[in-house]
């Protein structure tokens, strides 16, 4: 008989582990120079962002293309209402700007979610470019000149508000996906839609569910990013590029687990600032992304955390070890 | 009424060298299951081949098309059996899994473009350029003619070679089903890889055409692999026929959007139309099938 084994010390030391790396950011702007605090800051953002898109992407298997599409209407929905004649204060506008990106992802996720795979992919691509389009043309956004925000110039506070969305989105993420029935919902979705329909789920619900939940956390960092760099204007905040970060991240560590799009995120991240600071611009980490997620999808297809685990055991791990964390 | 005619013929001679750029992707997407979102960047490396083969070496852009096509059509026989490989693995969903690979492909083409040619426009030149051909109240540039004559000349190479050929009839068995042929003997592998090639080819010889037209620059690959699923959604994924219908409309659509409404306006409603028609109707409006 094998005895079973002992939760409490592993549950310890993870929880310790979690403490440090908590206490670790929050003491972190103290020991770092304004440049590496603005890495980190952006750092906080693109790991929030993979988280985002995981929910839908990871979780309920359906491959986004069109997610720069939410963090534009975050960020044009701050910026908008930022602007001086209308005046709001930063935190007033971050409530419109989740609501706003909910009720598009509800409006437009009922029926685009009806397509699988590859033509869901399509549409949400041609969703995205289509608002990007708009915003071009538009009179209220600026067009393509942009829209400039009040400067508010403290990297502390933009470190803590990031650090703040990144843990409440993971913490969320975490309870929600993990540890609730909506999270075995979802993940029945990914995997056997007609069953999990035949055992009474309402699947149609829980697509919208997860793409709206996804669309706010997205919106939510849109905001942030607007006030932070204080310009925005279509191709940077409602371009294709942000949405090829977040799946690149999101595969590079791991489809479908909490910590996988952290990781992908903050390495992909640190890859993109040395490119930059090494040759000056980041025209080669394009071409560089692009070999990765081939290689990935090619060799890796669990992500680096099959790579710290084992290739065997990766897949299994990838949704079973996350779970119990 | 001039300008309608104006109009419906730059359609057309547009839609052509769309269907050309479509055709490939369709075959691709009827025998390997496989969405290639780099089409359009074959399209833009394609376009850069014959800007370089003028400018460098100088060959006219309608001879050197031929080139570009061979030159492609080993390429994308060399990648192929990756793609193969990718769609045929045991993922739990290979279908996005090559998408995923085939996105990878293209962000490389993006960036290695931006890297090797910046983010300039090149305009690839041709004896025909400047030159017009005027037909009552209807001026047609002799480019763009040519440019329609040369798409249909390749679009019709691939239905004598999909209907006329025995390769075309392994294509043909691949895309009804791919276990069985392999069983009556079709190398699965081969033919595969071929198909890609193929379609690589003509998806870089339909991007040197459009290069003569417009000019080329590195994005123009988002726009037309685009311009390639929506074509191809209108056409139903994987209908070969269905493209020069689909072809043509989209060509029409984006020339009188850009006539009576504004060509600032014709990406929106080209995009928009592309998002009503994947709601409306997903499996294509024209049937499906080789």
């Amino acid at each position: 008989m094998a005895s079973k084994p002992v939760q409490t010390p592993k549950f310890i030391v993870r929880a310790l582990l979690i403490g440090a790396i908590a206490i670790a950011l929050a003491v972190l702007p103290a020991f770092i120079d304004p440049y590496t605090l603005r890495i980190a800051t952006g750092a906080l953002m693109w790991a929030g962002l993979a988280c985002a898109w995981n929910i839908v992407g990871g979780y309920a298997g359906y491959i986004s293309f069109g997610h720069s599409a939410f963090f534009g209407i975050g960020a044009y929905t701050t910026a908008i209402l930022m602007q001086s004649d209308i005046g709001a204060s930063f935190f007033a506008t971050l409530i419109p700007a989740i609501i706003l990106s909910m009720a598009v992802a509800v409006v437009i996720g009922g029926p685009t979610m009806r397509l699988r795979g590859a033509y869901f992919a399509i549409a949400t691509w041609a969703f995205a470019e289509m608002l990007l389009q708009l915003t071009t043309v538009l009179d209220f956004t600026g067009g393509t000149a942009g829209l400039s925000l009040p400067a508010y110039l403290n990297e502390f506070f933009f470190y803590y508000t990031m650090l703040i969305a990144a843990v409440v989105s993971f913490a969320g993420v975490w309870l929600l996906i993990e540890r609730s029935r909506f999270g075995f919902r979802i993940k029945a979705l990914r995997d056997d839609e007609p069953a999990a329909q035949s055992l009474g789920i309402r699947t149609n619900l829980v697509k919208v569910q997860s793409f709206a939940l996804s669309a706010a956390i997205t919106a939510l960092f849109g905001s942030i990013y607007a006030y932070w760099t204080t310009y925005i204007d279509p191709h940077s905040v409602m371009g294709p590029d942000i949405t090829d970060q977040m799946v690149v991240m999101v595969l590079l560590g791991g489809l479908g687990t909490v910590w996988g799009p952290a990781l992908g995120a903050v390495l992909l991240w640190i890859t993109n600032r040395y490119i930059w600071s090494t040759f000056g611009d980041t025209v080669i980490y394009l071409p560089i992304l692009g070999i990765i997620i081939a290689l990935v999808v090619l060799f890796l297809p669990n992500g680096l955390i099959s790579l710290i685990v084992g290739p065997q055991r990766g897949k299994e791990l990838m949704s079973s070890i996350l779970r119990k964390f | 009424m001039d300008l309608f005619l104006q109009t419906l013929v730059n359609g057309i001679l547009i839609g052509g060298i769309l269907i050309c750029l479509t055709i490939g992707f369709q075959l691709t997407f009827g025998v390997l299951h496989v969405i290639d979102f780099a089409v359009g960047g074959w399209a833009m490396l394609g376009g850069y081949t014959a800007y370089w083969l003028v400018t460098l070496v100088g060959i006219d852009p309608f001879i050197s098309i031929f080139l570009v096509f061979a030159l492609f059509l080993l390429i994308g026989r060399g990648m192929g059996p990756l793609i193969y490989r990718v769609r045929t693995s045991r993922y739990a969903r290979p279908d996005l899994m090559a998408l995923a690979f085939t996105f990878g492909i293209f962000l490389f083409m993006q960036g290695g473009a931006l890297w090797l040619w910046s983010y300039n426009s090149r305009s690839v030149e041709s004896v025909l350029s400047g030159q017009f051909l005027s037909l009552g109240p209807v001026t047609i540039p002799l480019m763009r003619l040519s440019a329609f004559l040369m798409a249909m000349l390749f679009s019709l190479g691939l239905f004598i070679l999909l209907y006329r050929s025995r390769f075309g009839m392994a294509v043909r068995a691949l895309a009804q089903d791919r276990d069985h042929a392999g069983l009556m003997g079709v190398d699965v592998k081969r033919v595969s890889a071929w198909v890609y090639g193929i379609y690589t080819g003509l998806t870089a010889a339909a991007g040197v055409l459009i290069a003569t037209i417009y000019s080329v620059n590195p994005s123009v690959g988002v726009r037309y692999t685009l311009f390639a699923f929506f074509v191809a959604v209108l056409a139903g994924l994987g209908s070969v026929g269905g493209v020069l219908v689909a072809g043509l409309a989209l060509g029409l659509l984006e020339a009188y959007v850009a006539t009576y409404i504004g060509a600032r306006y014709s990406l929106l409603i080209v995009f928009g139309t592309l998002y009503l028609a994947l709601l409306v109707a997903p499996k294509g409006v024209l049937g499906r099938g080789i």
